[in-house]
């Protein structure tokens, strides 16, 4: 192709490529030194054992560090709790931001502020969350034990954050404390459906609950494969519920891969003997990323239908 | 159009401007904050020069919540009076001192003095990081200080890096008036006994919600560095399964302590929730009179039963920590607190030297602290002069005993700067997997043992370790060296 020889053809398209520039750059900086590098840093730590600073030179110890990823029972179980965890927040989760949206859709009196009572959770710390969780929840004097004994639904307290309730109280917590943002997804989403198609399904003879079910969720397809992707890739990140409440146990029966790779680079509430093994914790992260991806990259292929708009 | 895009390019780059401000926005309120908390050496002297004119500015962390009032009040007193015009300024970490110290140590922002931790200490004093505290001593305060300083402990290479004057070590809490409602004559001198008693307890007043024994067991070992594995010191005479003679670990002699322990955290035993449970609130409910026994730190406890959680001091006392059977084989160990270590690196040394003495080491401020029951004092002069709490001088065993207690030479685990990478759980989570799992005791402390033995024998191939052996170690009669 012949170059324009226009000299202020050139200046103009100059113009036009610093001004793309002058967005592109500093978010790119920000982008690769936020983002990217971290994600490198994590790659190289993988094959050395590193005790951070003050602890001697990293020690290149090849693919030793992944192949212990694949001994450690540990963290399979790990493994096994994040997706109970998360299945079980998704599961509770979804259907009930669903109904408190679409209950909640209009704008009768009061709506609002019990949308805003809902969402405020959301903007909760997590850590002051965890702690009013737990003594809410604790056997001996939590208010939840005292309510249902003297509703008479149980005779003796029940040991929550023991290991055979540990992981439902978790999900319990989770679930009060995303449901707000998850139903503002859905409002957003029941608002985009058309009304136009509403009510010709009921012109057309659909009561409520059709109407709900052949028309509205159908139509809301699109947005609830963003809302349970956030909702699977979210799960497994989320440990600061668990930090808080469980630190893992009791004998790990909580411990999920994110908070098992954490404690690897920050021992929590360890022992003072205990340094931080950087490889390792490397190494547990990618291998986590990349369930995380498969799992991502299969409820994609799963959910291809959603993008159907009927 | 063209005003469109000047307007397009003046937002852009404001928002560049401030994503990038967001940034140094953030970095310049931590710096202020550093400045204000002390946060950052170079920072606060900075802020100390601007705000008090020629000030030298002497910067001092600390991880002691307990005792945080008393030396605030101590530097205050010490900023309104000196004439040295220096200023101190005091900041306390808490749960994430070592981190603090790890960030500023790399970044070169370490404060002039800061408490002693012995992870702390043992990380950097390799690198020369700690002042020589014989080169500013005279010879009134070498001597004055001489029963708290050992070799291989605070004196390393003839270098002395640190001076505790306080102790602590590990006890048995008990609530003395439930042991006589259950009449039970005085505390346990065995496991077995002790098992027995919170059986006992636990049976006759779980009616009313009062339990025989708890632990914070949330962390796992946060519980057992202050209860079973000290008892286990005296009670096989290795140090967190190591033993210094034969140069090797030896977990197995766990067994009979561990199966007590399982039956002591059961629910014919233990305080419902124990699995959850953190060191506070077990503190609450002991006030609160629901717990009959559990173990703590001996420093800690008298003030937080004084000002924290009041409980009558004639409802509790102490004592030693029951072994199986009552078999003592060694000491336990016990560590010296309220030690301060001096940045080497400081460009205010002598001044920052002379700081923790006129606070640390005058009499007034060690009397006080003793007094005050923030710590149990270990130097000679200041026992004999103080008026300790009533606490102190009826609980016998709130004292570091030189009969039971020693200083202890450190497990490879805990001396290895960079760590024993010792593959799958550790020894407290390999514990917690016998009292609140299924393991078999026996196998899993089998295991134990090989993977600490295999970790210790790689790091010695890696030279990240060294061989640890004392041939002549009488754990009887410990020696560091």
């Amino acid at each position: 192709m012949k170059q324009s020889s226009n000299p202020a053809l050139g200046r103009k398209k100059l113009k036009q490529a610093l001004e793309a520039y002058s967005f592109l750059i500093p978010n790119l900086i920000l982008f690769l030194s936020c983002s990217i590098y971290p994600v490198l840093w994590a790659l190289k730590y993988v094959f050395y054992q590193y005790g951070g600073y003050g602890t001697g030179t990293p020690r290149f110890v090849g693919l030793e560090n992944l192949a212990r990823v694949f001994r450690d029972k540990v963290y399979w179980e790990s493994i096994v709790h994040t997706f109970t965890y998360g299945f079980g927040k998704i599961l509770i989760i979804i259907p009930l931001a669903f109904f408190l949206a679409f209950l909640l859709n209009t704008h009768k009196r009061g709506h609002g502020a019990v949308q805003s009572i809902i969402f405020l959770p959301t903007i909760m710390s997590s850590a002051v969350m965890g702690l009013v969780f737990y003594l809410l929840f604790n056997a001996y004097n939590g208010e939840i034990n005292q309510y249902l004994m003297k509703a008479h639904i149980i005779s003796q307290p029940i040991n929550w954050l023991g290991k055979d309730h540990a992981m439902t109280t978790l999900i319990i917590t989770a679930v009060w404390g995303g449901l707000g943002n998850y139903m503002v997804y859905f409002i957003a989403g029941i608002q985009q459906v058309s009304t136009d198609a509403i009510e010709s399904a009921r012109i057309d003879g659909a009561n409520r609950l059709q109407t709900i079910w052949y028309i509205m969720i159908p139509m809301l397809g699109p947005i609830l494969k963003i809302i349970l992707m956030l909702a699977i890739t979210s799960a497994f990140n989320d440990i600061t519920n668990v930090m808080v409440l469980t630190e893992g146990g009791p004998n790990n029966a909580t411990m999920v891969a994110s908070l098992y790779s954490y404690q690897y680079f920050f021992p929590i509430s360890a022992a003072q003997a205990t340094v931080p093994q950087y490889g390792y914790g490397a190494a547990l992260s990618v291998v986590t990323a990349c369930i995380a991806g498969i799992v991502t990259v299969f409820y994609l292929k799963l959910s291809k239908k959603l993008d159907d708009i009927y | 159009m063209k005003r469109k895009k000047v307007t397009a390019l003046g937002l852009a780059a404001a928002m560049a401007a401030a994503s990038v401000m967001g940034c140094s926005s953030d970095n310049a309120s931590s710096t202020s904050a550093a400045s204000q908390n002390g946060n950052g050496q170079t920072e606060a002297q900075t802020s100390g020069n601007e705000s008090a004119g020629e000030k030298t500015v002497i910067n001092i962390w600390s991880k002691d919540r307990h005792d945080a009032a008393y030396v605030q009040e101590k530097i205050d007193e010490y900023n309104a009076n000196n004439t040295d015009n220096v200023e101190v300024v005091y900041t306390l970490y808490t749960d994430n001192y070592q981190q603090a110290v790890d960030m500023a140590a790399q970044n070169g922002e370490l404060p002039d003095i800061l408490v002693y931790q012995n992870t702390v200490f043992d990380k950097y004093v390799g690198q020369g990081q700690w002042a020589d505290l014989y080169s500013f001593m005279d010879e009134d305060m070498k001597t004055y200080f001489a029963d708290v300083i050992t070799p291989g402990y605070n004196e390393i290479d003839g270098k002395l890096y640190f001076i505790p004057t306080t102790g602590t070590t590990c006890r048995l809490f008990y609530n003395t008036e439930i042991f006589d409602r259950v009449g039970i004559d005085g505390p346990p001198e065995t496991l077995e006994e002790m098992v027995e008693d919170a059986k006992l307890i636990t049976s006759q007043l779980k009616g009313e919600g009062i339990y025989g024994f708890a632990e914070n067991m949330k962390s796992a070992s946060s519980a057992l560095e202050r209860s079973m594995c000290i008892g286990l010191q005296a009670e096989t005479g290795t140090n967190y399964g190591y033993n210094f003679k034969e140069g090797k670990y030896d977990f197995t002699l766990w067994a009979p302590t561990l199966s007590l322990w399982k039956e002591l955290l059961s629910e014919e035993c233990a305080f419902p929730g124990c699995e959850s449970l953190d060191i506070d609130p077990l503190r609450t409910q002991f006030a609160a009179g629901k717990i009959g026994m559990y173990f703590s730190y001996s420093h800690a406890e008298p003030g937080v039963y004084e000002n924290q959680f009041p409980m009558d001091s004639s409802k509790w006392d102490v004592a030693p920590i029951p072994t199986v059977g009552g078999q003592r084989l060694g000491k336990q160990y016990y560590d010296g607190t309220s030690g301060y270590l001096i940045n080497a690196k400081s460009p205010n040394l002598e001044t920052a030297f002379q700081v923790y003495k006129d606070i640390f080491t005058n009499e007034d401020y060690l009397v006080g602290y003793y007094e005050g029951g923030y710590g149990v004092s270990i130097l000679p002069s200041i026992l004999e002069k103080a008026n300790p709490s009533e606490d102190f001088k009826n609980k016998k065993w709130l004292l570091i005993n030189k009969e039971t207690d020693a200083l202890l030479p450190k497990p490879p685990h805990a001396a290895f700067t960079s760590g024993m990478i010792v593959e799958g759980e550790d020894l407290y989570k390999t514990a917690e997997s016998i009292y609140y799992g299924d393991a078999d005791i026996d196998s899993t402390l089998q295991d134990l043992t090989d993977r600490y033995n295999k970790a210790y024998e790689d790091a010695i191939a890696n030279g990240t370790g060294w061989e640890i052996k004392i041939d002549n170690y009488d754990p009887m009669n410990p020696t560091l060296e």
